[in-house]
């Protein structure tokens, strides 16, 4: 039992170079880690071990990444972040689908990489205090109140429709999180749906209305191929 | 020659595969009705249904014997189609249901039936042949009188005619031909008993047939048929070379009735021996000339010997004699089969005696014409009536001709009288008379006119030119000798002129056929494309038969055909499934069909199949609403369709050499590829292997700063390679043709959002203004494809330029396309590098170093660009204005900018940039599916 107070983090990947080099970045950075070079294993160290957090590559030996993170959601909620290669972005929405929290892509920078790890442990700490007693969101220039329903951007109001405000919303709250588009699309409409044209234009309109330039916007980033995710202060 | 003559081995091979899949045939033979064909039939059927094989009974007609009905108790059997013609009912074999049912084993009944009008094929082994087509066994019985080419010795032996037959070929591709063999006197006892036919029409069989010296005679054919049989089963396999051999024996066929027997024993003789036949028509006198009936007589003789395994050959000449010398010399002919009349002919050589003179070296067989039967007989009277029939035909009236004809007599008239006037001797005014009566000949139809005139001149001349004259009395001895000599003159005259007419007619006829045929060949070979080797087709063909056409090149699948009306013709029918399902009968079968044929006989067009080498290229629908085709337009039609299967099979075959070769310049691509990518990715693998060890061996005696820009230097090698690897996927996310694309609806600016993100984030001083239409742009595409396609271009902006250079980014809507641009304000692309920009493949001159990566990434932008069914350029630009600050360029602006004018006017040493330009549709008419 490690009495540090220190994060744990659990690295689920097989091959030694990126283990290493994972290893000595999180240790100079203040984690601990532990390894695990197997699906198997990995579970078995999620159980022992109680992680703060698990890296998990998907690409795994002996079982599915996916199934991995299926295994885990059914007893623990420790924030999982998935690595994946870039091109696969169909395993990226299955894992965020599956209750992934977030995902880096191959080949991925120390930057990047540990930006990603603290915004899910801040996540999983705020769990308990999440939703309903939250009532004002903040991001730069945008203020969402969410008691009065109201949006203001740089001090004057902007008026948005229904699903609109919807869509904002929900990214708000999950600020730093990829939303897999499916995700969004069954909690704005409604499950048995298929709106991705709609939320399409519905995001294209809302960048209209809260970005500078939406041509290259600062609020609501695309995460090609996979969702939407809500840039973080 | 080799190359034409297929390989045997391959030839067995092909015969063993289709027997897989073609059904197994097997014949209950017997020598007469009542033998126990069926009995024998069902018994083994019952035998091979308690073996638990799936047997049914398609068809199996009444029978009187209650042990054969008994029998059939137990089997399967299939309920009849029944068929109402002139309101009585009609049982017929359902072959439809049959081929639905699909068993193993199918028994049918009586091979030689013929079907009711209404029914799809008229005789039953059409209906067979189809079943074992389907993969489906047959048995079925038949007797010995049924064997087209034994027909008429059966006749002769029996004296009744049966004309319902069936082809040897059927009998000889038997797999097991059963005989059901019993002694004539065990017949005759069963007979007598009324087991086989009904009492009240015992009598009259038992008259005509069954008689014991009949039953005996038909017994020995029957068993001596078998034999033949079994002797050829085991020459076959050798005699298959030998049989692509040219014809050694033909028969020569002509217009009578009687020539049919002369077919039947030159296909005994040919298949005894088993050598290829050939039966020869000559063609001496205008096709028009023949009666109806003869017409239709020489067409039953042609499809008889076609039936019976011949080739058809028609050869046209004045003298059949020499006509068929000259084929036989040049074919190699040494058996040829004749007819011969009793009939003596007494001015000229017979024609065998005169074939016997020209081919001394052939074998002559003579087939006695045998005494007319009453069906001959009565259709020799019928042919005199057509004689007859023929000669009004021949005197028709003309005002023109009658007009010419009176014009020319009067002229030769008055001539003669200023002969006579001058004296000139009565010789003179005969030979003028006899001038006129040519030209009569020469000018007007028919010989009418021509024999007409004769006489008349001969009287004229009496009339008026002999002693005494303006009466029709002649004095003088010698007179009547001239008038007989003078009729006898003009007549001959008149009728040789018609028949040179006749013969000039003829060969200009075939000439012009054979012309066509070379034009439509001569056209063919210079069409390219199914589409228009079809239409050319149509279009000959609609011309030279006056018919609306239809070419169907798989009427099985969705194909309308393609339609060509001719005038005056309406094609709307052809277009009628009903049709199209003859048309398909015809497709899959390799048969012809329709109007004036056996099979679907009731449709309104004529169905011949487009076949090369066994497999159906397409098929050919010929309208009949005028006329039935006859076999003259038949086999020019043939003739036609031959061509057109090779030019349709040139165009598979050069279809698929086309293939072939994309296929080997796809290989080439790829490994042109391969070798530049080996050398582009070596480089960077060696800075980093070189900086590294650097470092791990020196770590100490290195000063931090050297360090630190040896990891810069690795760092910055491996991210170029894994920006390499990212391309390299992507290409694997591609096929050729787009198809394993996965494309999803997306929002332009989106994907161009994150490019120009990712693209800050690797080079944060970069000069990029990217611009969006307020119009949402929703297009379908693989995302992280076009993704990768704007991040290869903008990389590529920067990496020839500085990394000052502005480099502006938008897209806006073109029509029905989303079009997207890169432009920088840099140096240029130069005018070398431009045409082969997107091959793949750095420029020759330039150091592969300098431009690491340079062609690699844009041949992958095109591919993928190619793949969404959009189009890439690269152009340099003339115009060296920045971009606007805020990134927008006005339309008009932009498009002087490009103006073609400009381009003109200034000077190579302008150029200002290059621009990328690439446009994807924004509908995509397979997505979704």
């Amino acid at each position: 039992m490690i009495l540090d107070n220190k994060l744990l983090i659990l690295i689920v990947e097989d091959e030694d170079t990126i283990n290493n080099f994972i290893a000595s970045m999180l240790s100079s950075n203040d984690y601990q880690y532990v390894k695990a070079r197997s699906g198997a294993e990995a579970l078995a160290m999620a159980a022992s071990e109680v992680p703060d957090l698990i890296l998990l590559d998907m690409g795994l030996p002996d079982i599915d990444g996916s199934e991995v993170i299926q295994k885990l959601r059914s007893w623990s909620s420790v924030p999982i972040i998935v690595v994946s290669a870039r091109g696969h972005e169909q395993e990226k929405v299955k894992a965020l689908d599956l209750g992934a929290d977030d995902y880096v892509t191959k080949p991925f920078g120390t930057h990047e990489l540990l930006a990603r790890i603290r915004t899910a442990l801040r996540h999983s700490n705020n769990r308990p205090a999440n939703s309903e007693e939250i009532k004002q969101l903040n991001f730069g220039q945008l203020h969402i109140d969410l008691e009065r329903r109201l949006v203001t951007l740089a001090g004057s109001d902007v008026h948005f429709t229904p699903i609109e405000y919807k869509i904002l919303v929900l990214l708000a709250r999950n600020a730093g999180k990829v939303l897999t588009h499916d995700f969004i699309i069954k909690q704005v409409w409604g499950p048995y749906t298929n709106e991705n044209q709609a939320l399409r234009v519905n995001m294209a309109n809302i960048r209209r209305k809260i970005e500078k330039n939406h041509a290259e916007p600062k609020y609501i980033r695309t995460e090609v191929g996979v969702g939407y995710r809500m840039v973080e202060n | 020659m080799d190359e034409q003559r297929p390989n045997p081995e391959g030839l067995l091979g092909e015969l063993t595969k289709s027997d897989e899949k073609r059904g197994k045939l097997k014949i209950f033979f017997g020598y007469a009705a009542g033998v126990g064909k069926t009995y024998a039939m069902l018994d083994e059927a019952h035998e091979l249904l308690s073996n638990g094989v799936d047997v049914v009974a398609g068809y199996i007609e009444p029978h009187t014997r209650a042990e054969t009905m008994h029998l059939l108790e137990g089997i399967p059997a299939l309920p009849p189609q029944r068929i109402n013609y002139k309101n009585i009912e009609l049982r017929e074999f359902d072959l439809d249901a049959a081929l639905r049912r699909h068993p193993k084993i199918i028994l049918v009944d009586e091979l030689a039936h013929t079907n009711a009008n209404g029914v799809r094929n008229r005789k039953r082994y059409q209906d067979v042949e189809e079943l074992l087509d389907a993969g489906i066994d047959v048995y079925t019985t038949l007797n010995v009188q049924h064997l087209e080419s034994l027909n008429n010795i059966v006749s002769d032996i029996t004296k009744i005619t049966v004309n319902e037959t069936v082809p040897d070929s059927i009998f000889d591709r038997a797999n097991k031909v059963k005989i059901v063999d019993v002694e004539p006197d065990e017949l005759l006892l069963r007979f007598e008993e009324g087991k086989i036919y009904r009492p009240d029409r015992a009598e009259i069989a038992m008259d005509n047939f069954f008689s014991r010296d009949n039953l005996r005679l038909l017994r020995e054919i029957a068993v001596r048929k078998a034999a033949d049989r079994i002797s050829h089963e085991n020459l076959n396999v050798k005699q298959i070379s030998e049989k692509l051999a040219d014809a050694k024996l033909i028969a020569c066929v002509s217009h009578s009735p009687s020539s049919a027997k002369c077919i039947r024993w030159a296909a005994r003789m040919a298949e005894s021996f088993y050598i290829p036949w050939a039966a020869v028509y000559v063609e001496d006198m205008d096709p028009e000339d023949l009666s109806t009936e003869q017409k239709e007589c020489k067409r039953s003789n042609l499809e008889l010997a076609e039936r019976l395994g011949a080739e058809i050959v028609t050869l046209s000449g004045v003298d059949a004699a020499t006509a068929v010398s000259e084929y036989a010399r040049l074919s190699g002919i040494t058996n040829i089969v004749i007819g011969k009349h009793r009939r003596r002919s007494w001015f000229k050589a017979d024609f065998e005696e005169r074939l016997i003179g020209l081919l001394p070296n052939a074998e002559i067989h003579v087939m006695p014409d045998s005494k007319p039967s009453k069906k001959e007989a009565g259709l020799r009277a019928r042919w005199k009536a057509n004689w007859r029939e023929e000669w009004s035909a021949n005197i028709n009236f003309s005002l023109q001709d009658l007009l010419i004809s009176v014009l020319l007599i009067a002229l030769a008239t008055s001539i003669s009288y200023l002969l006579k006037l001058a004296a000139i001797g009565d010789q003179n005014i005969i030979m003028v008379y006899i001038l006129s009566v040519l030209l009569i000949s020469r000018f007007t139809k028919g010989f009418l006119y021509g024999i007409l005139s004769s006489i008349i001149s001969v009287f004229l001349f009496n009339f008026f030119y002999t002693v005494p004259y303006f009466t029709f009395n002649a004095i003088a001895p010698g007179y009547p000798i001239t008038f007989v000599i003078m009729l006898a003159a003009a007549i001959i005259t008149s009728t040789l002129t018609g028949r040179v007419k006749k013969q000039a007619r003829l060969a200009v006829q075939r000439e012009q056929r054979v012309k066509k045929l070379y034009d439509i060949n001569r056209k063919l070979l210079a069409t390219r494309g199914t589409q228009n080797i079809i239409d050319l087709i149509n279009d000959y063909l609609a011309r030279l038969f006056g018919s609306s056409v239809i070419f169907y090149t798989n009427p099985g699948s969705k194909d309308a055909g393609t339609v060509l009306a001719a005038a005056g013709d309406d094609p709307e029918f052809l277009m009628h499934a009903d049709e199209k399902a003859v048309a398909n009968w015809s497709y899959l079968n390799k048969k012809e069909a329709g109007q004036g044929t056996d099979t679907l006989s009731g449709a309104k067009a004529f169905y011949i199949p487009v076949v090369s080498q066994g497999k159906s290229l397409g098929v050919i629908g010929l309208s009949c609403t005028k006329d039935k085709l006859n076999q003259d337009s038949r086999s020019f039609l043939q003739q036609i369709v031959a061509q057109t299967a090779l030019a349709l099979e040139r165009q598979v075959l050069s279809a698929s050499q086309y293939n072939a070769k994309v296929t080997a310049e796809k290989e080439e691509m790829r490994s042109n590829l391969l070798h530049a990518i080996s050398h582009d990715l070596r480089t960077p693998l060696t800075g980093i292997l070189g900086a590294s060890s650097t470092i791990l061996e020196n770590s100490d005696s290195i000063p931090d700063e050297e360090k630190k820009k040896l990891l810069m230097n690795i760092k910055d090698d491996s991210s170029w390679l894994i920006r390499m690897i990212e391309n390299l996927l992507s290409i694997t996310r591609i096929s050729e043709d787009g198809t394993s694309l996965v494309k999803s609806s997306e929002a332009v600016e989106e994907i161009i959002s994150e490019a120009a993100a990712r693209i800050r984030q690797r080079f944060p001083e970069i000069k990029l203004s990217v611009h969006v239409p307020e119009e949402v742009l929703i297009a379908p595409m693989d995302p992280i494809l076009i993704e990768q396609v704007l991040i290869n271009l903008l990389e590529n902006a920067i990496k020839h330029n500085s990394v000052n250079t502005e480099i502006s980014l938008q897209v806006k809507r073109v029509q029905d396309s989303v079009e997207f641009e890169i432009r920088d304000f840099g140096s240029g692309i130069r005018a070398d590098d431009l045409p082969h920009l997107f091959d793949g493949l750095p420029s020759k001159d330039s150091s592969p170093d300098a431009l690491r990566g340079f062609g690699i990434g844009l041949s992958i932008c095109k591919s993928i660009i190619d793949a969404h069914g959009g189009k890439i350029e690269a152009l340099n630009n003339f115009d060296c204005k920045p971009a606007p600050p805020s990134g927008r360029i006005d339309e008009s602006a932009q498009g002087a900018l490009h103006g073609e004018t400009r381009k003109a006017e200034v000077e190579p040493s302008a150029v200002c940039g290059a621009t990328f330009r690439f446009s994807l549709p924004l509908r995509d008419d397979d997505f979704g599916q």
